[in-house]
């Protein structure tokens, strides 16, 4: 499909487009649009409570504050707006309604309950500072733990036993295998709280367009298109005249791949009052209200051979999904994604699942990058710890003898769900050279009981559910997501491409990678090719930028589009070329004849024709103008897959956590931009050292948020991060068009089971068992200590 | 409460990147707020506003600062000095061009700060060591590169200024 002389772009270190502008600081971030002069400001009053019954909301001393324009509460805003809904259509799911401010009752810290509209910034949050709100407090159902349970206080009236959704699953043999193995090895996995803590805090400005009465709606999210028909549907507002623009984003990872109730409020007050609205939050209210993740429970049962292979597996799942269901995905995404993708790479043929979300009252969860892969794979990875020392057999070994064989694909797992192509023996096999695994172990079993430090190794093999189509998300009862995405591409008369995608990046480069797609389907030199996304006022619908599906998705809509498109300028060349159109090949921005290449046009000649400009007419039968739009569904999902094996050092006195050795051998299939591909796997590694071994949200038992600053959060910085040592294998996707299979969430997926196996590994000979997260000194201290081993702080 | 919005405001005259700016502002306006909003120069980001990220980076009187720590009034009369005058006078080209080289950027919310603070340390320290760098780099949170790539840029940027004489430009401006 590809010109045989097209030099190609896919495959190479092209260098961002995005970077010159960014590096000169004049990147537009959603705070730095120039807002109209009349344009009011908002602030939220939020709930100091987790749980409480709202008696009595008085806002008259800040109505009275100079320059409070408007300040609404529940009441007022039901008026014109609805609650927000997150419909999922799978069973077991209880929807939970939710009001953008709190009606009656409020159920996490941080929850809005009423909202000023004023003139200024620093007067709006002062006048927001004035809501004096009587709270009858009640009693709140915080941890996990507590929240799952009978006697646990209610989040919602309507969901019993605060269990928001439920589902099981066994595979047909699952109970006669599980009973008749000959051993059984099981654990318990608690992975901590975290979130994506974007740098660029949300916010949103929503303008009138009072001729066409119309709203833009600028916001700093992810999903642009999914937002507009939210804000649509919620504010009984025609869809048509609604145009939402996302800015350069600082950073989503997911976090931004929701919707959220602010975003509501801004857009109805902007309707509702006719002027310009701005809201951005600061840094507190951005750990207060921006999504959680990762708050699960893993309590897995292997039934295993005396080799160490599964015969039989069984997950039981709790997930904390927060006090609502997050919009789109909803409390159920992390319950059955965990349940759903911690068969991973491995020959698993009898299964069985029990999972819950249940509901606590704290911030709502959602799609954090990874979103369960980070969590279940450190559980089924740390078993294959685990199962191997049970056995005596290292588990670099258990791990080969359960992976699924290179000649067992394409593979359809115990789910059904199928695998096209892979490389899981080849990674752990490269992953195992690189990071010398097998001398590692020799000086490992020298170590000394009195060494200052414990060395462990650890190894996470995973597949990454990727690129999921329409199918994929229907599986999980995500019907509110479409799956597919779009391209429009457009030679304009002088020649030069315009290519729209339905896609919004926050950092992945888009308009790079997406130019060099489209130069090597279309036959166009990549600087000919201007890309943009962003705006569904220009951009054709699609399910946007999340779960690892750029690439797949939109990349697939990109040659879809051109195989549509070149066909028609092939076409019109062959009549300019006077030749068959069989012999017209597409390179460079010309069309040549195959036969003889001397002779071409070049593609302004073509669309000069195509857009009447020259004297020369249109052939027959065709229609005017050179643009297509094509959607793209993919399939159920695509699977990368990948092997990371890391080497740490825990000092026995601190329990300082050194990684000494960072390896990573992935697939992602067919790679547009190495450069950036291995960005994105640096970046997804370094938050997933930080889940490992610092990050966690902490509320009190009162349901008080104890860290929502970056003080107290801790993330990596440049210190913590070891070196990193990728290296690709290529296996293209068969079943995806152009092979690719995505890459935004590896690097996090990879990194936290392989840094806490490492932990672990090294801590065995004290005797700690590592099971839960995050791996501070202070945890993994008293771990050792409980076994009484770990050197006396003291003694030196 | 509310006598803090009804504190007067004041002048506060500015310098940034060589041109004076006078303001009336409240005494708690931040420094980051008036070059931001006052001033509209928006390369200068806000990432956490209580002085961990960097995101804010400026220089003050030469010496890097972070602008979300600094009441505009407090600072009254200082040089100020943000990514968009270290770019125009050229004095950021090579790093500019090492993080183009090396991917040293993703997003580009912290890049600003990066950048400031990179460009300080190189002055101070021609020929660093990988952990140097990363110990300056203590100064910014980055979330999407895992700083390796920023690593990569800064080194490459110490070493292609060996190469090269320092741009006088940057001297001469002041």
């Amino acid at each position: 499909m590809i010109a045989q002389g097209h030099p190609r772009s896919i495959g190479k270190h092209v260098p961002r487009r995005e970077d010159p502008y960014l590096l000169r600081g004049e990147g537009r971030f959603l705070d730095d649009i120039a807002e109209p002069k009349d344009t009011l400001f908002l602030s939220f009053a939020m709930s100091p409570h987790a749980h409480a019954r709202i008696l009595a909301i008085r806002t008259d001393a800040a109505s009275a504050l100079p320059g409070v324009v408007a300040v609404y509460t529940a009441e007022d805003m039901a008026r014109f707006v609805k609650p927000i809904r997150t419909v999922i259509e799978i069973q077991g799911y209880r929807a939970s309604s939710r009001m953008v401010l709190a009606q009656d009752e409020v159920r996490f810290v941080g929850e809005h309950v009423a909202v000023v509209v004023a003139e200024d910034p620093y007067i709006a949050q002062d006048a927001a500072e004035l809501i004096e709100v009587d709270y009858e407090p009640l009693p709140a159902a915080v941890r996990l733990e507590e929240a799952d349970s009978e006697s646990a206080p209610l989040v919602h009236e309507d969901i019993p036993r605060n269990v928001m959704f439920e589902a099981a699953f066994a595979s047909p043999d699952f109970q006669a295998a599980f009973e008749s193995a000959e051993m059984i090895v099981s654990e318990t996995f608690r992975t901590g709280r975290v979130a994506g803590v974007p740098l660029e805090p949300r916010g949103c400005l929503a303008l009138l367009d009072h001729v066409a009465d119309s709203l833009l709606f600028y916001t700093s999210t992810q999903i642009p298109h999914l937002a507009r028909t939210a804000l649509s549907e919620i504010l009984d507002f025609p869809e048509p005249r609604i145009r939402v623009v996302t800015p350069e984003v600082g950073g989503g990872f997911g976090t931004k791949a929701q919707f959220y109730t602010e975003e509501v409020v801004t857009a109805a007050l902007a309707l509702n009052l006719r002027r310009p609205i701005k809201w951005v939050q600061d840094r507190r209210e951005e750990l207060l209200t921006s999504i959680h993740a990762r708050d699960h429970i893993y309590r897995l049962e292997a039934a295993i051979d005396g080799e160490g292979r599964i015969k039989a597996l069984r997950t039981d799942l709790t997930t904390n999904a927060g006090a609502y269901s997050s919009y789109p995905f909803g409390c159920t995404l992390e319950a059955t994604g965990g349940a759903r993708m911690i068969v991973g790479p491995y020959d698993i043929r009898n299964y069985a699942f029990h999972t819950r979300a249940i509901a606590t009252h704290t911030c709502p969860s959602g799609a954090y990058r990874g979103v369960a892969q980070p969590s279940c794979f450190m559980a089924i990875e740390g078993l294959m710890d685990r199962i191997g020392r049970k056995l005596g057999i290292d588990p670099a070994t258990v791990r080969q003898r359960n992976l699924i064989r290179s000649e067992q694909l394409p593979y359809t797992n115990v789910l059904g769900v199928r695998y096209d192509t892979g490389s899981y023996e080849e990674c752990l096999r490269r992953a195992l050279e690189r990071v010398d695994y097998w001398n590692f172990r020799k000086r490992q079993a020298e170590a000394r009981d009195d060494d200052e430090v414990l060395r462990g190794i650890g190894i996470c093999c995973f597949t990454e559910v990727a690129g999921a189509g329409s199918g994929g998300w229907r599986v999980r009862g995500l019907t509110k997501v479409p799956g597919f995405d779009s391209a429009s591409i457009k030679v304009e008369p002088t020649g030069k491409v315009t290519l729209l995608v339905s896609q919004a990046a926050a950092g992945q480069g888009h308009l790079t990678t997406f130019a060099q797609v489209l130069a090597d389907y279309l036959g166009v030199k990549v600087e000919d090719v201007f890309v943009s996304e962003g705006d569904t006022a220009t951009a054709p619908y699609g399910t946007n930028t999340f779960a690892s599906r750029g690439a797949v998705a939109a990349g697939g809509a990109v040659i879809k589009a051109a195989q549509s498109l070149r066909q028609k300028i092939a076409r019109i060349a062959a009549f300019l070329l006077d030749v068959d159109v069989e012999r017209v090949e597409l390179t460079e921005s010309k069309a040549i004849d195959k036969e003889n290449p001397e002779k071409s046009v070049d593609f302004r000649q073509v669309a000069q024709i195509a857009y009447s400009m020259t004297s020369v007419a249109l052939p027959q039968g065709e229609s005017f103008g050179l643009e297509v739009v094509e959607m793209y569904d993919p399939p159920l999902a695509t699977w990368p897959n990948a092997v990371h094996a890391v080497v740490v050092a825990v000092d026995r006195r601190t329990a300082k956590v050194s990684i000494e050795k960072y390896v990573v051998v992935h697939d992602s299939g067919r790679l547009i931009n190495p450069m950036i591909v291995d960005g994105q796997i640096h970046g997804g590694i370094v938050q997933g050292i930080g889940e490992a071994l610092m990050e966690q949200i902490v509320y009190d038992e009162d349901g008080q948020m104890l860290n929502a600053n970056l003080l107290d959060y801790l993330m990596p910085m440049a210190l913590d991060v070891p070196q990193i040592d990728i290296s690709h294998i290529e296996t293209p996707s068969i079943d995806a068009l152009g092979g690719f299979k995505g890459v935004g969430e590896g690097g996090v997926i990879g990194a936290v089971p392989a840094v806490t196996n490492a932990v672990a590994d090294a801590l065995a000979r004290t005797g700690a068992n590592i099971n839960r997260l995050p791996l501070r000194p202070s945890y993994l201290l008293r771990e050792m200590r409980r076994r009484q081993l770990a050197v006396d702080g003291d003694r030196k | 409460m509310s006598q803090a919005t009804s504190l007067r405001k004041t002048d506060v005259t500015l310098t940034i990147n060589g041109k004076s700016y006078t303001r009336q502002v409240e005494p708690r306006r931040l420094l980051v707020d008036f070059i931001r909003h006052d001033v509209g120069l928006k390369a200068t980001h806000i990432g956490c506003e209580h002085g961990v990220c960097g995101a804010c980076t400026v220089r003050i009187d030469g010496r890097t600062a972070r602008s979300c720590l600094h009441f505009a009034v407090a600072v009254q009369g200082a040089e100020i000095e943000t990514l968009e005058g270290l770019s125009a006078d050229g004095r950021l080209a090579g790093l500019q061009k090492a993080f183009h080289d090396a991917h040293g950027l993703q997003c580009g919310y912290c890049t600003p700060g990066v950048l400031l603070t990179a460009e300080e340390f190189l002055s101070e320290n021609p020929e660093p060591s990988e952990q140097e760098i990363r110990a300056a780099l203590s100064n910014n949170l980055c979330r999407c590169t895992g700083y390796v790539n920023i690593v990569k840029a800064i080194a490459n940027a110490a070493r292609d200024r060996d190469k090269t004489t320092a741009d006088p430009a940057g001297e001469s401006r002041k």
